[in-house]
């Protein structure tokens, strides 16, 4: 059953079927063979169900968000009020990147959106400074994976609606290791500046009135930030509200910067249903799959076949990684999660390991293969951005924030409580 | 071609429309409940809503985008002929998934209306008609999509694969790419 499964899997997904439609398929072809009862006469009760969940209503509203705030100016400022305050250290205007990139993904649930965003604004300064075209590029490929690690996030509300883990705690549990993973970020820079200093380009000199002048720009950011994540902590609204708030927040912004216009918020509302349409289509066909697999006991012969291969803990957890790094470079992040945690998370919960904390593992997994070739959608992303030359630049300019990914996975691995310590404070 | 692209686009303005107003709806809802202590009551199921019809309304339009995910690491190591023949099979596999849930999804409708079901909160909406719209929306998807099938069919059989291709095939990276700058520009 496990067999046939797998294979047919491979077979529809390698042929490029729509990822929707082969998981859909899948479905039902393993409920025609393996099922006495018609499990697709659920299908119209599933999608429906699916369709108006209302935790999956957050990613509607973060993408909103996210497509509001490309188009309301505040990614400019931020930028350019961080250049100010970041150059002193060698490799410049690169750690600059991945401060941007974090504060921005502290307002942004999209890795893509975080990238495109801060790829735009940053994209001129390489020229301008004399800096490694790589590195600096592979600031921003890397840096805009933070996306999804730093709450909001939309691959945390998939994770949470796959597994049943609580979406806030998932968020809390994202903030240290998403600081840490920006700072291993900037140590990078930092140690390959030093070794080649050529890479690092040109310092630029700023005077404190300028940096205290661009201080204001700093605070729609942190107003968003207030707005989705402080409304859940403070108790005022659960996590799909939050995103709610985000939205009509991120309005307010666009209007402060007189960018909120009606033609503005077609573009946002055709970029934002898109993507949620596509989405949704992947998310509708999955849980009606994990319904089909549950029910003919697939779920059950998994978790039977890996108890029995009788693999530590350890080795488990290796296993693991090791399949997300490899099957990360050839899939698309959110088909990923939705084809395998399903059946992934209940036999790391089984072997010990806390879900919530197996959640950040993934999501810095979906990271790392947003950046390795040859599918990895943020080098796509940054290479779209600068349209010349040849997306190999990227790729080796992102390689060694791949290392720094790495070695965020052995200290998580090591120290749980970076990821599990802020929820549970959060709790007492 | 070009209607349908009219009308699909008119679905995702729609769609996204309907989740701008369940933001606000939820704002007011929770500034309400915060100051005054007191609630809509069924915010959450009206938000709810706009996601099942919002994205059954705007199906059709990332169908004719071409935004629906496929993995091509393999395929784009694929022949010509073959390719698009893994096209053909990819759209018309998409197109049946959506027609079952549309085909199932009308019996779920039907019961509702002949139970006379409503939804268990304040509103007590009647179930059937949200699922009336989400069917609508979803047998827009249908119609589109077979337009998309014909459409494409048409065209290969005139000998014209190149532009069959435009229309069905996944997107290049140097083409999404395209379209995502032309986005930033135009804002």
């Amino acid at each position: 059953m496990l067999w046939t499964a797998l294979a047919l899997l491979l077979v529809l997904l390698a042929l490029a079927v729509p990822v929707a439609a082969g998981l859909g398929f899948l479905g039902i072809a393993l409920s025609e063979i393996y099922s006495r009862l018609p499990l697709t006469l659920a299908l119209g009760e599933m999608a429906w169900a699916t369709s108006n969940n209302f935790l999956l209503v957050a990613i509607p509203f973060f993408v909103l968000l996210g497509e509001i705030l490309l188009r309301s100016g505040m990614a400019e400022r931020m930028y350019n009020a961080l250049v100010l305050w970041i150059p002193w250290l060698p490799g410049g205007l690169m750690h600059s990147n991945i401060a941007a990139c974090a504060m921005f993904a502290a307002t942004s649930g999209s890795s893509v959106a975080t990238a495109a965003t801060i790829g735009t604004v940053a994209m001129g300064e390489i020229k301008k400074h004399g800096y490694s075209e790589r590195l600096f590029l592979g600031t921003i490929a890397a840096g805009g994976t933070l996306g999804i690690l730093i709450p909001p996030s939309i691959n945390m509300i998939v994770y949470g609606a796959l597994t049943d883990s609580s979406i806030p705690k998932l968020y809390l549990a994202g903030i240290l290791p998403g600081l840490v993973l920006a700072s291993l970020f900037s140590l990078t820079v930092l140690v390959i500046c030093l070794i080649w200093p050529a890479l690092g380009g040109r310092r630029t000199h700023t005077d404190w009135q300028a940096r205290i002048r661009a201080l204001p720009d700093l605070i729609p950011p942190l107003v968003i930030f207030l707005a989705v994540i402080g409304s859940i902590y403070a108790g005022l609204a659960t996590a799909t509200e939050s995103a709610a708030l985000g939205v009509i927040a991120a309005l307010g912004v666009a209007a402060w910067h007189r960018r909120l216009t009606v033609r503005m918020l077609l573009h946002a509302f055709e970029g934002t249903m898109r993507t949620t349409a596509m989405i949704m289509a992947i998310l509708i066909a999955a849980y009606f799959l994990n319904f089909v697999i549950s029910s003919i006991g697939l779920t059950a012969q998994v978790n039977r076949l890996v108890t029995g291969l009788g693999l530590s803990q350890t080795e488990l957890l290796f296993g693991v990684i090791g399949f997300y790094l490899i099957l990360g470079c050839f899939m698309e992040t959110l088909s990923m999660m939705v084809a395998t945690v399903p059946i992934i998370a209940p036999i790391m919960v089984k072997a010990g390991y806390d879900p919530i904390w197996f959640g950040i593992l993934i999501v810095i997994l979906m990271e790392t293969a947003m950046i390795t070739p040859p599918v990895g959608i943020n080098l796509y992303v940054v290479q779209g951005l600068r349209s010349r030359g040849r997306i190999d630049d990227v790729i080796i300019g992102s390689a060694p924030f791949v290392v720094a990914m790495l070695v965020m996975i052995a200290i998580l691995s090591y120290w749980p409580d970076l990821a599990l310590w802020l929820p549970r404070v959060a709790a007492e | 071609m070009s209607l349908a692209r009219r009308v699909t686009r008119f679905g995702l303005w729609f769609g996204g429309a309907l989740v701008l107003l369940a933001a606000l709806l939820i704002g007011v809802d929770v500034t309400l409940r915060r100051f005054f202590n007191t609630s809509i009551g069924g915010a959450d199921e009206l938000a709810g809503y706009a996601l099942a019809l919002g994205t059954a309304w705007s199906l059709g339009a990332t169908l004719l985008d071409r935004a629906h995910i496929r993995i091509d690491s393999l395929y784009v190591l694929f022949p010509r002929w073959l390719r698009l023949a893994l096209d053909f099979a990819g759209l018309a596999l998409f197109i049946a998934f959506f027609g079952l849930v549309l085909w199932h999804g009308w019996s779920v409708a039907q019961l509702s209306w002949v139970s006379g079901s409503r939804s268990q909160s304040a509103l007590a909406t009647p179930t059937v008609i949200p699922q009336s719209l989400w069917l609508l929306g979803l047998a827009l998807f249908v119609v589109v999509g077979l337009a998309l099938l014909a459409h494409a069919l048409v065209l290969v059989a005139r000998g014209n694969a190149t532009a069959a291709a435009h229309l069905i095939s996944t997107r290049s990276a140097a083409e999404e790419v395209e379209e995502e700058i032309r986005d930033l520009k135009q804002r």
